[in-house]
């Protein structure tokens, strides 16, 4: 059994907020449909229904009546590159400043009053459009205060949250093939407050798949810089087969910079499972390992060889 | 550049695909992978290792599960083809795909066609599966994104809603 206790910092690292300096827009339709405007990018891990839900909630309408623009640079605004566990925190949080500040404008028109239902909306965006024409507010990013990165001296805060996590693998350790097979997978993290239950789950479960490929299978070799192992035969990467378990329990501590108190999830749980599953690997072995991917070649070369192994990563002589 | 076909003779093949005669003019070695994409603009099936291992092309030949990317289109003449978009009922989605919608069963969405189509084979062999047994059947079509938990739950699902219907 191995245990890692890690964590992660969410949204862009050192002044990289600063210096995006983001913008995302939320506009209003005549049908009483909202558009959000950002140049984030939807490939599977949920953009666009976590950031609709986000306008949905903060202006008191039906999901179904948010939809995300494609992200055009014509059509959309400079919100940043989809990377570095910072959509739904960094992104997401002017995505909801933008849209109470479409309810806001009505408001303040006096179109609408607080607690307006979805009709009156819609009835409010249409008169505003009649007298102004495109309805759509923007919001730009702000550095939180007391959070501050130091380019000169390299010091101070490189982010405004982390998520944290506690992973636990079981594995057994075939002592002929020398092949190793994780059991069981537990993964506790804290990732602010879950704004969509089945994506997040399935974004720590990907991770973790993606990362015990890393710590046993995925050997990337290189040659006059080339790879020589890009195909499927030779390149292993995990089947539905080959994983265990992978048991997902989300701890929810909030986070004042997330929108709905949402932190970063994308890159955390590719962190843990290596050290996870390689300190099981020790404990069920009694050797050291310090590289991975943790091949059947390389163990069967420590156990069979343990000269070569350096005196301190005997862990019985090293602690 | 020259085209490294020419000369090579099309040939006239026959074939039905999900349930319409299709007719097409195509070299006999031509994938039937791009022979669906391209010829009938069936985008379904996906290119992903294009070496038989990943599983993202497969498609039902006379219902068996193939990869598209293997089967040189001459061999499926005559044959009856089924892809992700013969699935349907029309606007009516198949228990599978609505097990997939419902659990979180597609990420970036490459694999899913071939993974449902997998599915679906596995159900028709065995409506009952173990968990084991949907791992085993699912252990030819890989997935990048979803670590497969929450696709094997879908499969579960969609068995036990056949069972109960």
């Amino acid at each position: 059994m191995g245990v890692a206790a890690f964590l992660h910092g969410a949204g862009f690292t050192g002044s990289g907020e600063r210096y995006l300096s983001s913008v995302v827009g939320v506009e209003g339709c005549a049908d009483g449909s909202v558009r959000v405007l950002v140049s984030s990018t939807e490939f599977g891990q949920g953009t666009k229904t976590v950031l609709s839900q986000i306008a949905a909630e903060a202006l008191g309408i039906p999901y179904e009546s948010v939809s995300v623009a494609q992200p055009d640079t014509l059509e959309v605004p400079n919100s940043g590159p989809t990377v570095a566990s910072r959509t739904v925190m960094v992104v997401g949080s002017l995505v909801k400043s933008a849209a109470l500040g479409i309810a806001q404008t009505l408001i303040s028109s006096n179109l609408v009053r607080e607690g307006y239902s979805p009709d009156e909306f819609r009835a409010a965006c249409r008169q505003h459009i009649v007298k102004h024409g495109p309805f759509r507010c923007w919001s730009r990013y702000e550095a939180p205060s007391g959070i501050f990165w130091d380019d000169e001296k390299y010091r101070g805060e490189a982010y405004a949250a982390f998520a944290w996590a506690v992973y636990i693998a079981e594995v057994s350790v075939d002592l002929t093939t020398y092949s190793v097979s994780v059991d069981d997978f537990v993964a506790l993290q804290e990732v602010g407050k879950v704004l969509h239950p089945v994506l997040a789950r399935g974004q720590i479960i990907g991770g973790i798949a993606q990362g015990i490929g890393f710590s046993l299978y995925e050997k990337v070799v290189w040659q006059n810089g080339r790879m020589q192992n890009g195909q499927m035969t030779n390149y292993i990467m995990p089947t539905a087969s080959d994983l265990p378990p992978i048991r997902v329990f989300f701890e929810e501590l909030g986070n004042v910079h997330g929108a709905y108190g949402a932190k970063g999830i994308g890159e955390l749980p590719m962190d843990g499972p290596a050290p996870a599953i390689v300190n099981a690997v020790e404990d069920a072995l009694g050797v050291r390992f310090d590289s991975i991917p943790l091949l059947p070649e390389d163990i069967m070369d420590a156990l069979l060889n343990p000269s070569r192994q350096n005196d301190a990563t005997l862990i019985g002589k090293g602690r | 550049m020259t085209d490294s076909r020419e000369g090579r003779a099309t040939e006239e093949i026959l074939f039905t695909v999900n349930g319409e005669p299709k007719k097409v003019r195509a070299y006999p070695m031509e994938r039937l992978l791009d022979v669906l994409r391209l010829e009938f603009g069936l985008t379904g099936a996906k290119e992903g290792c294009g070496e038989g291992e990943c599983g993202s092309c497969s498609v039902f030949i006379d219902g068996v599960l193939v990869n598209s990317c293997l089967v040189p289109a001459l061999q499926a003449a005559g044959t009856s083809i089924v892809t992700i978009e013969g699935l349907a009922d029309g606007e009516t989605l198949h228990v599978l795909q609505e097990a997939f919608l419902e659990c979180g069963g597609a990420q970036c969405g490459i694999c899913t066609p071939g993974m449902i189509l997998a599915s679906v084979h596995l159900l028709n062999g065995k409506p009952d599966p173990t968990l084991e047994e949907i791992r085993e059947g699912l252990s030819g079509n890989l997935c990048r994104c979803t670590g497969y938990s929450q696709i094997l739950e879908a499969v579960a699902e969609a068995a036990r809603r056949r069972s109960t219907a």
